[in-house]
């Protein structure tokens, strides 16, 4: 097929990313054009086979979009865990101390939310979505943004399928399809990397706050019975992280006698050999939660960033054609934990925005800018205003951070009580240079292989896997900085940022290669984020390939 | 007890995996106190299988089984089995095997219990244990049949455990003037350039990045071809482009099941453990006295396979 | 003509595959399900086979499982098959192939497929049966391992069988037939999306175990345990010079696992 021959699909709307933002926003989108009896084509594309194999949260959220967008269910019959029913927060030390905080603030307690499988509640929602008429496209990467003669936003072209390894096509070859679409909606999840293309090229970011990522990394155990109650929910500070690095760990109850337990490791931490897999593994070490954890299955494993930097570092929501909800707009409340709710909220506003547009037949800037106006007359606003400056407290440390978030609660936001914006900073550049000095944290940590696992093991368990047979979807710009440049100044750090253990450096005839074995990606960015010369690229794989997570 | 035995004719010679159910078959008639039949539609291999021991050696006689064809196997074994009283029909689980014994499963509505791996008696009555999800887990099945046919896996059962014996045979002429010839299997022809079929070989010499340089290979191919084995790897080596995928060894490769699985310089990563741990023996050989690989092997070497393998492939020569 | 493809519902296994307290399945809170790899080039068989033979007016597919497997149905039906027949029995894992066979065999009957096409065997308990029971069942000639297939006339196929090491062989068969097929023989093709849009005007006709007045189909054979192998032997290290390590492992090789 030439280029000429392209295959096009002229549609309506086009939510890009099947996770909770799009599925919400397409669902309501769907349902407000009946009801404005307008007959709208809708249509999701996602990456991975199946909705929820690429989904990856805690997660403890806020019902309320659910109770928004489905009004007349009761709220047991949402695909929730379990009501959080014993909430606590622990100060770890890795002797084995543990204390418990006596009290936790009310903007940052889980009082009324629910613990929840994001795979869970997304594979819900698209059920619903296909219930209602909306075409949910799976697998189906989305390789490039369309634009027209005038820079606006016309819809994506979707990834060739049947590439082989040397860029050439395969017996079963099929070239990517142009869908087009009045308005493009990128909900593409945490740095997507379209949304991060469209957010190069209209300087979306102008004025704003870089963004700054976390990632979480995460394993489901099987436990005997007993073990653990669904809605139980523990946050954890101090051991592994320490006061330096930005997160914590967490401990939820689910049904099933399944415990999911995590760590969040911010990524503008400075030691460059930090290893967010090797720090999960350091939590279980406490005894606390080798205890929890002794007579337990390891089931599943899974990493994923989130962007943690609040408010001031959301890029400019709307450009000619297009709208950019969830993650990738970076609706993610970092004080509360809880992205899931405003994800689907930004999804709805979206919806709501597009029903304008529509009315008015109009797709640029001048309707869309709506949307804007719609998110800050908004609870969602008034939510991520709150906790606007609550990851640029921790710059100085964890003491500094909580001293922050606890006056800002009475300040409404204000940072240290009263800077109304604190400065941002990107995370990558807060990476030192890699010195005698610097420590090797990971120096005691043995894998048992029982409650600890070397990195190979769990990204077994992520159940990942990719076509060997494709050019890898990991690209370095620029290779020769590997050794060049980044052995001798950072010690080649995407070895250890990397959770799936994609970066090795080989040596083989007396030298040094970058292995890239890009089949144990699982999606989680980290990479693209950290890298401290940001030249590595991530772009979706071939289409269903990745992680196969079922309730992560 | 009474266990009927079939065994393959491959051109003129006993199939090494019939020769295994024999084994078995002879294993079993002694632990339950029963009777052996073996059956062959070959007088060619008749002339070997009279020295295993069994209760008859019957030979199947019909010009339309001097080549295998599913339809005329399926109704001779069929006459076979309604004329005497077998509780068990034992052979191996081949190709061929694969083919026809679902016809008879049907037919005579008695259950196949295919490619089994192992067995155990539990209070007097056998227990079968197959490798599901490719050799993840197994599962341990009783037949509540009064006639159970069973296949066994390749090399999971000793063919030198054949016991040496008497037998009278039986030569049985079949009418199978009944069976339509709507089947006509042809000539049997080798391809050029086929596909390797790693899971078809007895013996896998399988190397690991400890194999160090693409310069070292040339001894593990040596040692595979001394072996009537073949050359196989874990990842590191594919991913160094020394080898092609298709001899990648694991979850995103090949899964395999040998007698013998030589692995040379592999750490036993999981992701390769889960393609090779079916196999029958392992011999692992490593520098590192920690590598998991050790977890699983039956034996093992903690040694410098570069010095070990030339002197290896030297005496097997020798022997 | 009529094609009918079976297909099955599989845990995926890239999932670590684990038994579960009961000992009698697996732990499914961390498993995804998806089409049975070896059934997907069955599928594209049967639709390569549509577009060059034009007697061939339908491709149907069926799958017997619980309700999860109207999934496997509709990615075919998103790849180009007409239509779906599901069998829904959520008590299938504790079926032997004879049984299952029979169900699946009732609700086909009615049909008179003139082929039924299936992978070569499931990649979870791989039996690799149905194709050739369902045959002796429906009364078909059949072809397991197919590596290839030829109309030569109205009824008669010519297949080119896989047998064991690297040889081949053709088989003529008078219709109607079953061929289970050998996997890497095609490249299944991707689901389009306006194949995907496609799916909600196609048919997927439901048939419920029960409604099948069968007598029979109580499975022969009786699962006692799942369980994952352990090493009961503890690995024996060999020691000693180079020589001696080389010459008992030639003992072994030679005399143990007899490979030399």
């Amino acid at each position: 097929m030439t280029q000429n021959q392209r295959e096009e699909l002229p549609i309506d709307v086009l939510f890009v990313g099947g996770g909770a933002a799009s599925l919400a926003g397409a669902l309501h989108l769907n349902r407000q054009a009946k009801e404005n009896n307008l007959d709208l084509e809708i249509a999701i594309i996602e990456k991975a086979n199946e909705i929820g194999s690429h989904s990856l949260s805690g997660a403890v959220v806020d019902p309320r979009s659910l109770i928004e967008l489905f009004p007349d269910l009761d709220i047991n019959s949402f695909p929730f865990e379990a009501p959080v029913k014993t909430e606590r927060m622990y100060f770890l030390h890795k002797s084995g101390f543990k204390l418990g905080f006596p009290y936790i603030p009310k903007g940052m307690s889980h009082h009324g939310c629910y613990v929840a499988s994001l795979g869970k509640l997304t594979r819900w929602l698209g059920e619903k979505c296909e219930e209602e008429g909306v075409d949910i496209f799976c697998p189906f990467s989305g390789d490039e943004v369309l634009y027209d003669e005038n820079d606006c936003v016309v819809g994506i072209r979707t990834r060739d399928r049947g590439i082989d390894k040397n860029g050439d096509q395969k017996p079963n070859y099929e070239q990517g399809v142009d869908i087009k679409a009045k308005v493009t909606v990128f909900g593409e999840g945490t740095r997507g990397s379209l949304s991060k293309q469209l957010i190069s090229k209209f300087d979306l970011m102008k004025d704003k706050n870089p963004q700054v990522w976390a990632v979480g990394v995460k394993e489901l155990w099987k436990v005997p019975e007993g073990t653990i109650d669904p809605g139980y929910v523990a946050h954890t500070l101090g051991h592994p992280l320490g006061n330096k690095i930005f997160g914590g760990g967490f401990i939820y109850g689910m049904q099933n006698n399944i415990l999911d337990i995590g760590l969040v490791t911010g990524l503008d931490y400075n030691n460059p050999t930090i290893d967010p897999h090797h720090e999960l593994q350091l939590l279980k070490t406490h005894s606390w939660v080798k205890n929890l954890l002794k007579d337990g299955e390891l089931l599943s494993y899974g990493a994923k960033s989130l962007p943690e930097g609040g408010y001031f570092s959301m890029p400019k929501l709307f450009t000619n054609g297009a709208l950019l909800i969830g993650d990738s707009a970076g609706f993610l409340n970092g004080m509360r934990l809880k992205g899931i709710h405003l994800a689907m909220k930004s999804g709805m506003l979206a919806a709501e925005t597009i029903i304008d547009a529509f009315k008015e037949n109009d797709f640029k800037e001048k309707s869309l800018s709506n949307y804007e106006k719609k998110f800050k007359a908004s609870w969602a606003h008034k939510e991520l205003y709150k906790a606007r400056n609550f990851h640029q407290g921790f710059k100085k440390g964890a003491l500094f951070g909580m001293l922050n978030a606890g006056l800002a609660l009475y300040t409404g936001g204000r940072g240290f009580g009263f800077i109304d914006r604190m400065e941002g900073h990107e995370g990558h550049l807060e990476m030192q240079k890699k010195t005698k000095q610097t420590i090797n944290r990971y120096k005691d940590l043995k894998f048992d292989g029982k409650i600890t696992f070397d990195k190979a093991t769990d990204v077994y368990h992520s159940a990942t896997k990719h076509d060997e047979d494709q050019v890898p979807h990991l690209k370095i710009i620029d290779p020769t900085i590997c050794f060049d440049k980044c052995k001798e100044e950072y010690g080649n750090p995407c070895q250890y940022f990397c959770p799936a253990s994609v970066y090795e450096v080989v040596e083989e005839n007396d030298n040094e290669r970058l292995q890239i074995n890009f089949s144990n990606c699982v999606h989680c960015k980290t990479c693209d984020i950290m890298d401290p010369y940001q030249t590595i690229n991530w772009v979706t794989p071939e289409s269903g390939d990745g992680p196969a997570w079922k309730n992560m | 007890m009474k266990i009927l035995c079939f065994v393959q004719n491959d051109d003129g010679a006993v199939n090494p995996v019939s020769k295994e159910a024999i084994a078995l078959s002879q294993e079993l008639k002694t632990k339950l106190n029963g009777e052996l039949d073996i059956l062959t539609f070959s007088q060619e291999i008749s002339t070997e299988l009279n020295n295993y021991e069994s209760n008859n050696l019957l030979i199947g006689n019909n010009s339309e089984l001097a080549n295998y064809n599913p339809l005329f196997y399926t109704s001779a074994i069929e006459h076979i089995l309604n004329t005497n009283d077998y509780d068990l029909i034992i052979l191996g689980h081949t190709y061929q095997a694969r083919d026809w014994v679902p016809r008879l499963s049907a037919r005579k509505d008695i259950p196949f219990i295919s490619d089994c791996i192992d067995y155990t008696i539990e209070d007097n009555s056998i227990e079968w244990i197959r490798s599901l999800y490719r050799a993840k887990i197994n599962s341990q099945l009783k037949s509540k049949s009064k006639q159970t046919i069973i296949s066994i896996q390749s090399g999971c059962f000793k063919a030198d455990d054949t016991v040496s014996g008497q037998t009278e045979i039986k030569n049985i002429e079949l009418d199978l003037s009944n069976v339509n010839k709507t089947i006509v299997p042809g000539e049997k022809f080798k391809e050029s350039g086929s596909q390797i079929d790693l899971t078809s070989s007895d013996v896998i010499i399988s190397i690991g990045r400890g194999i160090g340089k693409e310069e070292n290979i040339p001894i593990a191919k040596e040692l595979a071809e001394l072996t009537g084995g073949l050359l196989a790897s874990s990842r590191p080596v594919v991913d160094s482009g020394w080898l092609d995928h298709s001899l990648q060894i694991g979850s995103s490769g090949q899964v395999v099941s040998p007698k013998l699985y030589l692995a040379l310089g592999i750490s036993g990563a999981i992701q390769h453990v889960v393609g090779m741990k079916g196999s029958n023996s392992i011999i692992a050989i490593n520098k590192d006295p920690n590598a998991p690989i050790f977890e699983l092997s039956d034996y093992g070497v903690i040694g410098d396979i570069l010095e070990i393998i030339p002197k290896l492939n030297e005496a097997i020569k020798d022997a | 003509m009529k094609i009918v493809v079976l297909m099955k519902q599989v845990p995926n296994e890239d999932a670590a595959i684990k038994v579960d307290s009961s000992n009698k399945s697996i732990i499914e809170d961390n498993v995804t399900f998806i089409t049975n790899e070896p059934d997907t080039y069955g599928l594209e068989e049967a639709l390569l086979m549509k577009e060059k033979i034009e007697s061939i007016d339908e491709v149907v597919v069926c799958s017997m499982g619980s309700s999860s497997c109207q999934q496997t149905i509709k990615d075919a039906l998103a790849k180009g098959a007409d239509r779906g027949i599901f069998i829904n029995n959520s008590n299938q894992s504790n079926q032997d192939p004879l049984s299952r066979a029979k169900i699946i065999a009732k609700v086909l009957e009615k049909e008179n497929f003139d082929i039924v096409l299936s992978g070569l065997q499931s990649d979870d308990d791989g039996y690799a049966q149905l194709g050739i029971l369902l045959a002796e069942l429906l009364e078909m000639n059949h072809a397991s391992l197919v590596m290839g297939a030829e109309f030569i006339d109205d009824s008669t196929v010519k297949v080119k069988r896989e047998l064991e090491s690297g040889w081949f062989q053709w088989s003529e068969l008078k219709l109607p037939i079953s061929l289970t097929i050998q996997s890497g023989l095609n490249q299944p093709r991707y689901a389009s999306l306006k194949g995907i849009m496609g799916v909600k005007k196609k048919t997927i006709d439901i048939f419920e175990v029960s409604d099948l007045e069968l007598n029979d189909i109580d499975s022969k054979t009786e699962l006692v345990k799942l369980f994952t192998p352990i090493k009961t032997k503890t690995t024996e290290y060999i020691d000693g010079s180079t020589d001696e390590i080389v010459e008992k492992l030639v003992g072994i090789m030679k005399n143990e696992i007899k490979v030399i």
